[in-house]
């Protein structure tokens, strides 16, 4: 066993308000960890916590075996990035990432090394002799993200690094970490409401909701098997149905679709989440004929928007909005646009059923 | 769901941390110096007002109600105050007006010349208007040759308003720049005049400026001892009397009783002034203000002639105090002479520099240098460690209060704005009935004085850190901590060198209060430790009018030096938010 880092029953409480509520978690050294969720679901409170910013109200934090729950922040050897950069604006790219071996007493000659491995680490070697303020916010971000490696601590803990800047940045950014991640074989826990980034850069992402976590998993997992409608919603995009499942088939009071998840006999009420761009949409009145008649619904397109490599159409049908997402190619082939009538097919296989009643 | 069994047995981490003893520690002194440095003598003059022979008693109270002169001090101090507030506030919002709202020319000059009351002791304001209408004065004797004079309640209220001007201006001045004149604009285009414009839309939202600002020159009157006791003639007000009865006939219990009474209108005033400026800043939008209209000619000359006359008046303040330090006989005889600045032995002594000058000169020299200018000595290294100590521990505290956040901060917070509510003379007295004692070793000796300056003007010293630590993003300390770096590297590295423009400003605030301060510390010099701003007031009520001018202009000139030297460190110099009070 590495250095795991678990969380253990973890809670906290401002007053009468329970930010973090009994979570539960053990992260494998050498892991990337996201905690992915909406703003005030206690993801940054349980990365304020991991780092000792935050006291802990009930639960443990447990470090190589060790609680460290009253360790203070300096003691705990773990590395932050801040949305905000929080360089110091007095000091130099250079100075900034010899700060933290400066204050652990490293000989001088030691701290140039580390420092200019660092520097080349993020390519910025000729930018050593600048100040915050002259560098852009990906620059800075970068010096950030290797001061904070400097000191080569044991868990790095990026708070939604990336969000203040523009999104192309953000992109490249975000890949530059993960090759870091890669590179170093370093933990490192990252709290992002960006489930694009999440997804794109995690080997487990969290995915939380009101203190809790809602599902835990692969990437993949997550986005091909969300463990409740909440993170179907929140993960990606999905089209919702209400209805009542008999067996394969649920009927939604307009339509009957025929389900691969089949259940029990007895009528259940759930919800059915199917992803934008599992619907397939044809020009009407031509639908191959081998497809399953109940899953076939007609609509007209409503809105039209150009992703750039797919495109999404918001199809109405019978007063019902459905979303779908059509890759560029099969647009132009099809030759759809806004007002055409159209067929759209639900694979049986692509619907993912949820009771109606969900716990977590 | 990613579920981990329950762990047993686990060593647990040590919980100590250095960070929460050192915050407290550092709380703790402070909380401790401003209890015993400032509440306990405020604490002793009212229980030396209230008890007599360990008997609670009105008897003070009721004594000083039936003594109509001492009465009178009352009224006459509200008086003068409230005149002074009214004339002042309106002066200095049409001057605020005309620096932010119209496009006039100058408008640096207009605002640095409206500053230059601050860096003097206020009774320069006193000892220029009796130059000028005094019973000698230039005016009052040698052009209109009336026996009329300034002195009392029409000296003392034009003295004031020149002295409380920049300190109105400073709060109409942001409280106009700050309020968006696009609802100007708005109005005008909707149809308005410019006078209905003005009073609809430009006076309700600049409201709580503008009684904020003059609640603030009431305190600032009602608390000022300087003017008053060289301009006041007969008319005495609360400030003085105090002194007076305390000083003069040694009436502890009678000055105690009047200070407690003036406690009552300047913490009143205060605390309207402090509630009043948060309104006015929750009212301040942080949008961009477009480009002002040119304004039209005859408004840009109606400002311009405006914005000259209290400009004037301050400039003919410090030309005549400066001038009459270098005349032989005001008004009579111009000729220019030094002799006013080889002042009469004041029998000083300041230590070191005594001792230096003795052993380096001989003959006169040696009298006016070693023993002649001791007070301003004095006073220079009492600035210099009051600067020094001032800066630092309001910087500590507004550290502790916006960053540390402890329990109790609050409670410290409020102690540390306390001291701007109380007086001078009442702090200046209640240092006397505390700790005049044989066993307090430091009564009598320059340190207290430094610690009663520093009380004495914590509060914007603690405003001003605190806002400056505001602009301190909280990841930045974050950061240090979470690479490792301890409380003390924390502060030393990375908060201080971010706040160290506000800390020399800071310094340069203090060492200007410290050398213009009268009003606390005429109480607390002695025999051997006198202050050169003190020896204005005596020189004064000694007659030598022309040497209290020469040893007023030698304040402002390290005054005017200092601030310079600050420029030339900081790169910036300037004198907002330096209001200052009592």
């Amino acid at each position: 066993m590495g250095r795991n880092l678990r969380l253990e029953n973890l809670t906290k409480q401002f007053g009468t308000l329970v930010a973090v509520d009994h979570v539960n978690l053990e992260i494998e050294e050498g892991e990337f960890i996201c905690f992915l969720g909406p703003s005030g679901c206690g993801k940054t409170t349980i990365l304020r916590m991991i780092t000792g910013f935050e006291t802990v109200t009930g639960g443990k934090i447990i470090f190589d075996g060790k609680v460290i729950n009253n360790l203070i922040p300096q003691k705990r050897e773990f590395g932050i990035v801040f949305q905000s950069y929080a360089l110091f604006p007095n000091m130099t790219v250079e100075e900034n990432i010899a700060f933290g071996l400066k204050v652990r007493k490293m000989p001088k000659k030691a701290i140039v090394e580390r420092v200019d491995q660092m520097l080349h680490l993020i390519g910025l070697r000729d930018w050593r002799n600048l100040y915050p303020a002259q560098l852009s916010g990906g620059q800075q971000q970068r010096v950030a993200l290797v001061r904070a490696l400097a000191p080569n601590p044991q868990v790095l803990l990026l708070d939604e690094p990336l969000s203040a800047l523009d999104a192309k940045i953000r992109v490249r950014l975000r890949a530059e970490v993960k090759r870091l991640q890669q590179e170093l074989k370093k933990t490192m826990i990252y709290v992002t409401h960006d489930q694009e980034e999440a997804l794109s850069i995690a080997d487990r992402v969290v995915v939380m909701e009101v203190g809790q976590f809602r599902q835990v998993g692969k990437p993949i997992d997550i986005y091909k098997y969300p463990a409740s409608s909440f993170v179907a919603d929140f993960v990606g995009t999905s089209n919702f149905f209400k209805g009542y499942r008999t067996g394969d088939r649920v009927n939604t009071g307009k339509r009957d679709f025929k389900v691969a998840q089949s259940g029990s006999i007895s009528k259940e009420e759930v919800f059915l989440a199917i992803r934008p761009e599992k619907i397939e949409v044809f020009k009407f009145g031509e639908p191959p004929g081998h497809l399953e008649p109940s899953n076939l619904i007609s609509g007209r397109i409503d809105v039209v928007t150009f992703l750039g490599a797919a495109v999404r159409l918001v199809i109405n049908t019978d007063g019902d909005e459905v979303i779908s997402d059509v890759i560029e190619k099969d647009f132009e082939q099809r030759q759809l646009k806004q007002g055409d009538e159209t067929l759209l097919y639900f694979p049986p296989e692509a619907f993912i059923v949820y009771p109606a009643k969900e716990g977590s | 769901m990613n579920q981990t069994e329950v762990s047993k047995d686990y060593s647990i981490s040590t919980p100590l941390s250095s960070d929460r003893w050192m915050t407290g520690i550092t709380m703790g002194f402070l909380l401790a110096v401003l209890t015993f440095f400032m509440l306990y003598p405020v604490y002793d003059i009212c229980r030396l007002s209230f008890y007599k022979e360990g008997v609670f008693t009105l008897k003070n109270y009721v004594a000083y109600f039936n003594n109509p002169r001492i009465f009178r001090s009352l009224t006459n101090s509200v008086y003068v105050s409230m005149v002074t507030m009214v004339i002042t506030t309106v002066l200095a919002f049409f001057f605020a007006y005309g620096l932010t709202r119209t496009t006039i020319g100058g408008k640096g000059i207009f605002y640095t010349i409206s500053t230059f009351p601050l860096i003097a002791p206020s009774i320069i304001q006193g000892l220029a208007l009796i130059l000028l209408f005094g019973r000698n004065g230039l005016v009052t004797r040698y052009f209109l040759q009336t026996d009329w004079n300034i002195y009392g309640a029409t000296g003392i209220v034009v003295a004031e308003c020149l002295y409380c001007f920049p300190n109105a201006l400073f709060i109409l001045y942001t409280t106009l720049s700050a309020v968006d004149t696009r609802l100007d604009e708005a109005a005008q285009s909707l149809g308005a005049s410019a006078l209905k414009t003005f009073y609809k839309v430009t006076l309700p939202s600049a409201k709580y400026g503008i009684a904020s600002a003059a609640a603030l020159v009431f305190n600032l009157t009602i608390t000022d001892f300087g003017v008053p006791v060289v301009i006041g003639g007969n008319y005495n007000v609360l400030a003085t009397e105090i002194y007076q009865q305390v000083i003069g006939m040694q009436r502890f219990d009678l000055g105690a009783t009047i200070s407690v009474i003036l406690l009552i209108p300047s913490v009143g005033a205060f605390l309207l002034n402090y509630y009043l400026t948060k309104k006015s800043y929750a009212l301040i939008s942080g949008q961009a203000r477009p480009f002002l209209q040119p304004s039209r000619p005859f408004k840009k000359w109606a400002f311009t002639i405006y914005c000259w006359i209290p400009c004037t008046f301050i400039l003919i303040v410090f030309a005549s105090v400066f001038l009459g330090s270098f005349v032989k006989t005001w008004p009579y005889d111009f000729s220019l002479t030094l002799k006013h600045y080889d002042f009469p032995s004041l029998g000083g002594h300041a230590p070191l520099w005594t001792n230096f000058w003795t052993y380096v000169l001989k003959g006169e020299w040696q009298s006016l240098i070693a023993y002649k200018y001791a007070p301003i000595w004095n006073s220079l290294w009492i600035s210099i460690l009051v600067a020094i100590g001032g800066a630092s521990l309001t910087l500590l505290t507004g550290y502790i209060v916006e960053k540390k956040r402890p329990k109790g901060d609050q409670v410290l917070y409020t102690l540390s704005v306390l001291p701007a509510a109380i007086p001078g003379t009442v702090m200046g007295l209640g240092y006397i009935l505390a700790f005049n004692k044989p066993y307090f070793f430091i009564y009598g000796t320059f340190w207290i004085i430094i610690i009663n300056i520093i009380i004495c003007n914590f509060t914007l010293g603690v405003l001003a850190s605190i806002a400056n630590l505001k602009q301190i993003d909280k990841s930045i300390e974050e950061a240090a901590v979470s690479l490792g770096a301890n409380p003390v590297t924390t502060f030393t590295r990375v908060v201080f060198p971010l706040t160290k423009a506000a800390f020399f400003s800071n310094m340069a605030f203090f060492f200007m209060r410290s050398m213009t301060t009268i009003s606390a510390v005429i109480f607390l010099i002695s025999a051997r430790v006198k202050l050169a701003a003190i020896e204005i007031i005596f020189l004064d009520i000694d007659g030598r009018t022309a040497s209290a001018n020469a040893m007023c202009t030698i304040i402002i000139v390290i005054v005017v030096g200092m601030l310079a030297v600050m420029r030339l460190i900081t790169g910036k110099a300037g004198l907002r938010g330096m209001s200052a009070s009592n």
